[in-house]
């Protein structure tokens, strides 16, 4: 019972949550100076063509009317036509989408993957010379602003190794046929490996420290001392006991990250021409162009809200002391 | 008695005029300076900057505003009387090689109140000059009204020019026969010319070229910004197309011919063909026409009203009826309207018509043109790919032509030494760091040329005190536009004082700008006999004028 009255409480708070996003998009961009005609203005641009345009971006309506048409679209699953591109906005937010996802989720798995194992390596060797060396290094990383340390590998690794391309998921003029065709082909893990590497370095340290200050904690509870006291090896003590209690906050902190990792895409995107949703983004932002950016921001808006959720059951299901009363 | 009063008094009046201060008007208030950010145009940015400081000195008090290009464009063009000045720029196109479009629509005075004329300069003698070049046929008689268009703007400076930027362009010339390059008059290197012309050295054949910008369309109808007309002028042929020089020559026209100011014969090539294997006719031709005007297609509306009618004579003949006679048709219509196959767009336009929407938005999924280059795909924000058209009547020497979309413009120069590309269509970064790379590099060509574009500051004649023609020519004449070539474009800008560019040598009056004299002493006595005083060490109005604007 306590269960499907807090079920339909999420619910609600999620709807409610949605609203106010939808909501804050649709005056944010309104109130932002500047006007997507601007992007029109040309010596032949006549008074028809500038009345006609208005009309068809619904601008020549009153605020309350465009939002009420906004808010209608959108319960029909409706995101508009972007002014810029003349075409509707869920197929271009849908055409980017599937790059910006796999460029976050490779980048993210190999940032925990690491910053667990060295997490749980540096609380293991807690105190050691390694330890002294390591930790100032992550903190450098995680200060390390992305388009800098992009513009660095980029430099290193393909301008003066030559070891991988410089922009773009693949050669050009590659055909690989379908989107599974790219996705496996070598020509495509080349031009990720760049950015999803700057990424990587870029978020490993959230983890990292989270397990190693975790695992410091877990190491001084009873359980640890007892498996110790029982002569279980190092080892086990290590990776099966410690470990694997000091992993549960950082699994939950791995669905928060991809919310956040999609705003540092915006940023990486840019430098490696990667043909992602957050490039797009910032186009649309800077040509006012409403109905994509709105359409960009809800979509990313929805990825976090749905993270954050899955974050809070997945601590239920992992931790049984957490409840939801 | 009476008379000894009444020369008192007259004596005391005299007096008094004589004794009584110098006439000033109030002092002028604090004048707005426009820019976009440097971070996105540090040209523009460090030209306000010098300019603004020669301002100063005259004693006048200005405040550079810097914002970014769409709340710029928002106040300049939709609160016309809310701004002073700002800094501007136009861009060079080939159909901007007839001075038509800019002698007319930027200081006409039918476009001030909504058109491009958003400075508000109204001058009825200019006005009769533009209307009078527009319908001249006899080209010796049109350039000279378009030469004493420029000289009029000249003495009224309703704009401050500054320079004409060069466009800087890079290939690999291991890659590309150098002698294949087309220089385009006013445009540069990267233009349709080169693109047929460019000749494989080696077995790299695929022309593969940037952009910072992303495409928006691939759209016989509709093109929004510059990127996407390089494609639609590879993809679809046109009647005529702007040559090398900057003049229009015949292209899918085999020929045409005036038969009257108002009347022009074209003849259609023979044996051409559209992509999906079907031949281009007059019928096809007529129809490109009628689609334009047909409201489906708004922007390229305008260049196609003025034609009353289309006559097909025969198989390769046919008659344009003209409402009105426009010297500048062939390349402001004949080479700007794309040819598109009825047979792909009669029933698109026929199911548009009972539809909201327009041609502007509709994107064939493959589009069909006649042009040098087939549509072959096309990534979003990634890549577009042409294949050359074999069959074409000037078909192509490269194999394909691919344009890359890369937003980091250090990336682009990186691409261009490690071969990803091998043609820059864009470079908006300093030039000198291309000719820096060229010659680290030693397989690069770069190649500068100045632009049919422009830079220049606006200034509100709506406002005062912008509608004293006198306050234009010294803010103008203070600062010497060789500074500005030197600081903010490094060289790469030629010095300007004519809307028409050097670059168009027919229309260019090149007595305007050597007679153009500039410094702070020459901005001194302008204001000076025009009677604006300094006191202390701020300017002020001449006679009684009162500001009327201060905050």
């Amino acid at each position: 019972m306590f269960q499907l009255k807090a079920a339909a409480g999420r619910t609600l708070q999620l709807g409610l949550v949605l609203w106010a996003v939808v909501t804050i998009l649709f005056l944010m961009f309104r109130l932002m100076p500047g006007n997507p005609m601007a992007a029109y203005i040309d010596p032949t641009f006549t008074e028809e063509q500038q009345q006609a345009l208005m009309a068809q971006f619904g601008l020549d309506r009153p605020l309350w009317e465009q939002y009420l048409i906004y808010l209608g679209n959108l319960l029909q699953g409706e995101l508009g036509q972007s002014f810029r591109y003349r075409e509707p906005v869920a197929e271009r937010i849908l055409t980017l989408l599937p790059n910006t996802l796999i460029l976050t989720f490779t980048s993210l798995i190999i940032a925990y993957v690491f910053g667990i194992l060295a997490g749980a390596y540096l609380a293991w060797r807690r105190g050691s010379a390694v330890e002294q060396a390591a930790i100032p290094v992550v903190l450098t990383t995680r200060a390390m602003p992305e388009f800098w340390l992009g513009m660095v590998l980029l430099a290193i690794f393909s301008f003066w190794l030559g070891w991988f391309p410089a922009g773009g998921t693949r050669s050009a003029g590659m055909d690989h046929g379908s989107l599974l065709g790219l996705y496996t082909s070598a020509d495509f893990l080349a031009h990720l490996a760049l950015p999803a590497l700057t990424l990587a370095i870029y978020s490993q340290g959230l983890p990292l420290l989270l397990m190693r200050s975790n695992m410091l904690d877990v190491m001084k509870e009873d359980f640890v001392t007892m498996a110790r006291i029982k002569g279980l090896s190092n080892w086990t003590v290590v990776v099966k006991h410690a470990a694997r209690n000091a992993l549960l906050p950082v699994m939950t902190s791995f669905a928060i990250a991809v919310g956040y990792q999609l705003q540092g895409n915006v940023v990486v995107e840019s430098v490696f021409s990667w043909p992602g949703l957050g490039r797009e983004l910032v186009n649309a932002v800077a040509a006012s162009d409403y109905p994509l950016a709105q359409g960009a921001f809800l979509m990313i808006a929805i990825v976090v809200i749905l993270m954050n959720l899955i974050a809070d059951l997945l601590y239920a299901l992992l931790d049984p002391r957490v409840t939801h009363v | 008695m009476r008379l000894t009063r009444k020369t008192a008094l007259a004596t005391a009046l005299a007096t008094l005029f004589v004794s009584a201060p110098a006439f000033a008007g109030d002092p002028i208030r604090t004048i707005d300076l426009f820019t976009r950010p440097q971070a996105a145009q540090p040209q523009e940015f460090q030209s306000v900057q010098l300019i603004a400081q020669e301002w100063r000195k005259l004693g006048l008090d200005v405040n550079v505003r810097v914002m970014p290009w769409e709340q710029m464009a928002d106040v300049v063009w939709y609160q016309r009387d809310k701004w002073d000045t700002t800094a501007w720029q136009m861009v060079g196109r080939p159909e901007r090689s007839d001075p038509d479009e800019i002698v007319y629509n930027l200081f006409h005075s039918s476009t001030a109140e909504k058109g491009y004329n958003f400075i508000g300069y109204n001058n009825p003698d200019y006005d009769k000059v533009v209307e009078a070049q527009r319908v001249e046929i006899d080209e010796a008689k049109r350039k000279e009204l378009v030469y004493q268009a420029q000289e009029i703007l000249a003495a009224d400076q309703p704009n401050m020019m500054l320079v004409h930027p060069k466009s800087t362009f890079a290939y690999d010339k291991t890659v590309w026969n150098p002698d294949s390059v087309v220089n385009q008059s006013g445009i540069g290197i990267r233009n349709t010319w080169t693109f047929m012309s460019l000749e494989p050295l080696g077995d790299k054949r695929d022309i593969i070229l940037n952009s910072g910008d992303n495409i928006q369309g691939i759209n016989p109808l509709w093109i929004s910004g510059g990127v996407d007309s390089w494609i639609t002028e590879l993809v679809w042929d046109r009647l005529a197309r702007v040559g090398p020089d900057g003049l229009p020559q015949p292209w899918a026209a085999e020929s045409y011919e005036w038969k009257d100011d108002k009347t022009l014969e074209v003849k259609l090539r023979s044996g051409m063909q559209w992509h999906d294997g079907k031949p281009v006719t007059v019928e096809d031709v007529k129809f490109s026409f009628d689609a334009v005007v047909s409201g489906e297609a708004p922007m390229y509306r305008p260049f196609a009203t003025n034609v009353a009618s289309i006559d097909i004579v025969d198989d390769s003949t046919m008659v344009f009826h003209l409402n009105q006679p426009a010297a500048s048709f062939v390349t402001s219509s004949l080479a700007k309207i794309n040819l598109i196959p009825k047979h792909v767009w009669e029933p698109i336009i026929e199911d548009l018509k009972t539809k909201e929407d327009n041609a502007e938005s509709h994107q064939e999924a493959t589009p069909i043109g006649s042009g040098p280059f087939k549509f072959e795909r096309w990534l979003t924000n990634e890549e577009v790919v042409l294949a050359a058209n074999k069959d074409h009547f000037n078909a192509p020497k490269a194999d394909r032509w691919i344009l890359r979309i890369v937003p980091n413009v250090e990336a682009a120069l990186g691409m261009l030494r490690s071969g990803e590309i091998n043609f820059v269509g864009e470079f908006s970064g300093d030039p000198q760091v291309l000719i820096d790379a060229a010659e680290a590099d030693g397989d690069l060509n770069v190649v500068s040329t100045v632009d049919i574009g422009f830079r220049y500051v606006a200034f509100n004649a709506r406002r005062a005190p912008f509608d004293d023609p006198a306050f234009r020519r010294a803010l103008s004449a203070a600062v010497d536009r060789r500074l500005i070539v030197k600081a903010a474009f490094k060289g790469f800008a030629e010095a300007s004082n004519s809307v028409v560019s050097p670059a168009l040598e027919f229309w260019h009056d090149a007595s305007v700008v050597e007679n153009f004299e500039a410094g702070h002493e020459v901005a001194k006595t302008i204001l000076e006999e025009a009677g604006y005083t300094l006191e202390g060490d701020r300017l002020h109005y001449p006679g009684d004028k009162k500001e009327e604007l201060a905050q």
